[in-house]
């Protein structure tokens, strides 16, 4: 299980099987070669106390930038959102708020699907391959991270 | 970033059995799916599917570490399926006690606990506590599409969702967000 046998794998042999890509693979069957090209997911509302979770900011830069939001910046809530394979740090960063509020946190998650558009164009534009948009669905959550109202 | 050693030194993980249960005051029968890493979505979906269509009630998917994203698609996949489904989702640190075994024959063992995070996600044909902490109402989603088109409708006033609007919501043009995680990437022919 751990030793990749496929040496065709071998490239990849510690990727996580949810994000082995089936787009690239689909890619690779093609007749005509395509470029894929991903499109951003689509804009997102931004309020003052809504954050965005990604994997190429430093986990603890955005734990801070909660921290802060809860603390200095006064809200009594923020929303905390994770698209794909952010997710984990989302709840990782939810999780962390909460245990470091000794229990003054609450936390609220709810799931969500997102589509995503992927554009397939063709790397020989003399064959016959059309450009052409495919999209596929990715999960996302929503972590509202408050303080409880006194009841 | 351990994931070098465990490959040498051979590893055991084990889950402690005291996490306790995130959903208390839940019936006995209810089907518990635990997605591990390794699990096929087809293969938890083909049985969870047939035992909802079953007359079953409710379900529950728990993953942790890197099998969250697809308990997550998991639940995503029914909600669209099943339809008029109560969800209510928890987050929790999981305690895992791995054993680390050394690989040159020696008979040296380490314990550690390690705190991963872990989803649980309660799937229910009735109806649930609408202010529980994550709770979401029935075609959350989809109504949230709509709803954001123009009017901030009462919906979300009446059932006071906890988590207020949801982000991706003010997309006008998303309706069909709600077609099909499952949507196959086959290649053209």
């Amino acid at each position: 299980m751990t030793e990749p046998r496929n040496p065709g794998m071998s490239s990849v042999p510690q990727t996580a099987p949810v994000h082995t890509d089936s787009t690239s693979q689909a890619v690779e069957m093609d007749p005509v070669e395509y470029t894929l090209r991903k499109r951003l997911p689509r804009k997102l509302p931004k309020r003052r106390n809504d954050v965005y979770v990604n994997m190429k900011t430093d986990f603890r830069a955005q734990l801070a930038r909660c921290q802060k939001l809860l603390e200095g910046g006064g809200h009594r809530e923020i929303c905390v959102h994770g698209l794909g394979l952010a997710i984990n740090r989302a709840i990782n960063i939810a999780l962390q708020l909460q245990a470091s509020s000794q229990g003054a946190l609450q936390l609220a998650a709810n799931t969500s699907t997102v589509e995503l558009v992927d554009d397939l164009e063709p790397e020989d534009p003399d064959e016959a391959g059309e450009p052409m948009t495919r999209t596929r669905n990715n999960s996302a959550i929503h972590i509202k991270v408050f303080y409880p109202d006194p009841q | 970033m351990n994931k070098p050693i465990q490959m040498e030194n051979g590893i055991t993980p084990g889950t402690c059995p005291d996490s306790p249960c995130p959903f208390p005051g839940l019936a006995s029968g209810v089907l518990e799916m635990r997605v591990k890493e390794g699990s096929k979505i087809r293969n938890l979906m083909g049985f969870a599917m047939a035992r909802i269509g079953g007359g079953l009630r409710q379900v529950v998917f728990t993953g942790s570490g890197r099998a969250v994203t697809k308990t997550i698609t998991c639940a995503e996949i029914m909600k669209r399926k099943v339809g008029s489904l109560h969800q209510l989702t928890k987050l929790q640190y999981k305690v895992v006690k791995e054993v680390w075994e050394s690989t040159e024959g020696g008979t040296s063992e380490m314990t550690v606990h390690r705190t991963v995070p872990s989803i649980s996600i309660l799937l229910s044909k009735d109806p649930l506590d609408p202010q529980e902490p994550g709770y979401q109402p029935p075609e959350t989603l989809c109504a949230l599409w709509e709803e954001k088109e123009g009017v901030e409708s009462a919906s979300q006033t009446a059932c006071k969702r906890p988590l207020g609007p949801l982000p991706y919501s003010s997309f006008t043009h998303c309706k069909r967000v709600c077609l099909g995680e499952g949507v196959s990437v086959l290649p053209p022919q």
